[in-house]
């Protein structure tokens, strides 16, 4: 099922999610991150989309998922961040 | 003796030169063939700009732009879509490692602005950075920039607005609820300003980039020097606004 969401990380940037995910599990099919946030390096982004297909779409599951990405990837957010993504994300699910 | 710096000023340019001088610039800076630069330019025909991470077709309603001839690029630096017209655009290209940049992102992007506050000073006007990324005057948005890191070398660009239209602006943004877009575009005209509304006359293209020129010259102690691309970074940009800029594959990653 497709969904998309568009929500203004408090503080923040606004983020605009479009994700494909698989209705019945609950898990991420697609994910792509969008919006006016800063993100260096910009390419982390990509790795981010990628590394969050097949994650189950659990509150817990996603941030710690997303921390671990940010932590690997040394990614600095300017604008978001991993709870202002991860709520963005809960939010595509109604 | 002070350090010297590049200063170009390569007026108008399609948007797709714009962002491809910069990213050349980068390029080259990074690879010690060119000095720090300071670049003042302006966008013909006008332009949209919209951030590495936004939706191309979410942003901008490609129709209009096609209609009344506004270009559109994707740049390589985050943050939001830009209307570019009656503006002056700023870029400067420096090595991350170079003791007038702060490490730290936030406040160098404090710093650089101080360049631009300076200038606004040199114009009469008083103002001051918010962060994330604005300048503001008499409460007001004047100047919005944005940077990025690449290749252990700072590209950060921005916008001084001389003169705004925020009907048009969003004739040609796409807003995320039409039901309340007369009300976000009354928004926008309360919280966003120019020179040309603060001083209450016109500008000249010159007058406002010898202002700003002294801005950064003040801010980072050094002298900015006239000079040009080399021929190494215009075959740069050539190569970068057919490749990525001009093209759909980048426009429409996103």
């Amino acid at each position: 099922m497709k969904s998309k969401s568009i929500y203004k990380v408090p503080n923040g940037k606004l983020i605009k999610i479009f994700l494909d995910y698989d209705e019945k599990n609950h898990i991420i099919n697609n994910i792509n991150i969008t919006g006016d946030f800063f993100a260096y390096p910009e390419e982390a982004i990509k790795k981010m989309e990628i590394a969050l297909k097949n994650t189950k779409l659990e509150k817990d599951t996603l941030i710690e998922k997303i921390k671990n990405i940010i932590q690997d990837n040394q990614v600095e957010f300017i604008g978001l961040n991993a709870d202002g993504l991860t709520d963005g994300i809960m939010m595509c699910i109604k | 003796m002070k350090e010297k710096w590049r200063f170009l000023k390569t007026k108008d340019n399609t948007a797709t030169s714009n962002m491809a001088i910069d990213r050349a610039v980068l390029g080259a800076n990074s690879e010690g063939k060119s000095p720090p630069t300071v670049r003042f330019f302006t966008w013909s025909p006008p332009a949209i700009s919209i951030g590495y991470f936004q939706s191309l077709e979410e942003e901008v309603d490609l129709k209009m732009c096609e209609k009344t001839g506004v270009d559109y690029v994707r740049r390589i630096t985050g943050g939001g879509a830009v209307f570019h017209e009656s503006e002056l655009t700023y870029s400067i290209v420096i090595p991350e490692a170079h003791p007038q940049i702060p490490k730290n992102i936030m406040d160098s992007y404090a710093r650089i602005c101080g360049a631009v506050i300076k200038g606004l000073k040199n114009l009469g006007i008083k103002s001051n950075y918010v962060p994330i990324n604005d300048i503001i005057a008499n409460g007001k948005k004047i100047s919005g920039n944005a940077q990025t890191r690449k290749m252990e070398t700072v590209l950060q660009h921005g916008t001084i607005i001389t003169d705004v239209d925020v009907d048009k602006m969003f004739s040609l943004l796409k807003v995320p609820n039409e039901k309340i877009k007369d009300k976000l575009i009354a928004d926008v005209k309360q919280r966003v300003t120019s020179l040309k509304h603060i001083l209450g006359r016109e500008i000249t293209y010159n007058d406002a980039v010898k202002a700003m020129k002294k801005g950064f010259e003040k801010e980072f102690n050094v002298e900015l020097v006239e000079g040009e691309l080399t021929l190494y970074e215009k075959d740069l940009a050539m190569k970068f606004e057919k490749e990525i800029f001009s093209s759909k594959k980048w426009n429409h990653k996103r």
